[in-house]
């Protein structure tokens, strides 16, 4: 069993950790670490709502129909040139 | 050059199109403005038309599809749009937003309060290097590894240009929540 890991490290891993990109190892020290640190967790926890806010921002925007419609057109005109 | 057959057409249209919204929403993000933000599109669909027999048949038709946006965007966008002025790196403290929070609303109410058209102002005023890695990975979902083959730079340019990103716009999420009074800054908290 490893060392538990301190605020610091879990700190440097957060970035990593909230992608899901770290190896299930190092991401397991660092949920350990948040459930047994208060302040890191709401600190991961904040950093997650932040993140949630962007990405339901960023889906409520879609590419137009017209322009859609518009790019479909231009490939039929493109492929008719051949 | 051989153009592309109809057999090709059709898997561009099963390939490509299924990504035009998010090809959309990073155009929109780079350019800033809806008009451009559609030419911007258009052209780099075409492009990629034009040169579907690069692509290689089930890889990753979404990175390979901001590539060629991105690349479009640089030559003949970026210089059209003004830029707003860099931010000093150095004057963000790290996690300011966090804290600030964390000790002026205990109850959490800050998210509640936080329009996002605000967050989505704050992502628009970074510097675009900045900005394009912060949309890929945050508003796209999009991996290190898929933003670095996109970006044609290392994963560790990705991560730290990421984690400098997210600071920023938190810097300026913290000056909106005192300006309107949703949290205490700083100085007025300490004395």
């Amino acid at each position: 069993m490893a060392e538990p890991i301190d605020c610091a490290e879990a700190g440097a891993r957060l970035q990593d950790y909230l992608k899901r990109e770290l190896t299930p190892e190092l991401a397991a020290e660092v949920r350990d670490h948040l459930v047994r640190c208060r302040g890191c967790f709401g600190h991961a926890q904040f950093e997650e709502n932040l993140l949630h806010l962007m990405e339901a921002r960023a889906r409520r925007e879609t590419c137009p129909s017209a322009l859609r419609e518009r790019i479909r057109g231009l490939l039929r005109a493109e492929a008719d040139r051949t | 050059m051989a153009e592309p057959s109809t057999a090709s057409v059709r898997s561009f249209d099963d390939e490509a199109l299924p990504h035009l919204d998010a090809l959309y929403r990073v155009a929109l993000r780079l350019t800033g403005e809806a008009a451009q933000a559609e030419d911007l599109v258009q052209d780099t669909m075409l492009k990629a038309y034009r040169s579907w027999r690069q692509y290689r048949p089930g890889t990753n038709a979404k990175g390979w599809l901001l590539t060629i946006l991105r690349n479009t965007f640089i030559n003949s966008y970026r210089r059209r749009k003004l830029e707003p002025v860099a931010m000093d790196l150095e004057l963000i403290e790290p996690h300011a937003l966090y804290r600030a929070v964390e000790s002026a609303d205990p109850e959490g109410s800050f998210f509640g309060r936080l329009v996002d058209e605000k967050v989505l102002e704050a992502v628009d005023a970074l510097p675009p290097d900045f900005r394009e890695v912060l949309v890929l990975s945050d508003m796209e979902g999009m991996r290190y590894a898929e933003i670095a083959e996109a970006l044609q730079v290392p994963v560790g340019t990705v991560k730290s240009r990421l984690f400098r990103a997210r600071r920023l716009l938190q810097a300026q999420l913290y000056s909106y929540a005192v300006e309107m009074g949703y949290i205490k800054s700083r100085e007025d908290t300490d004395g």
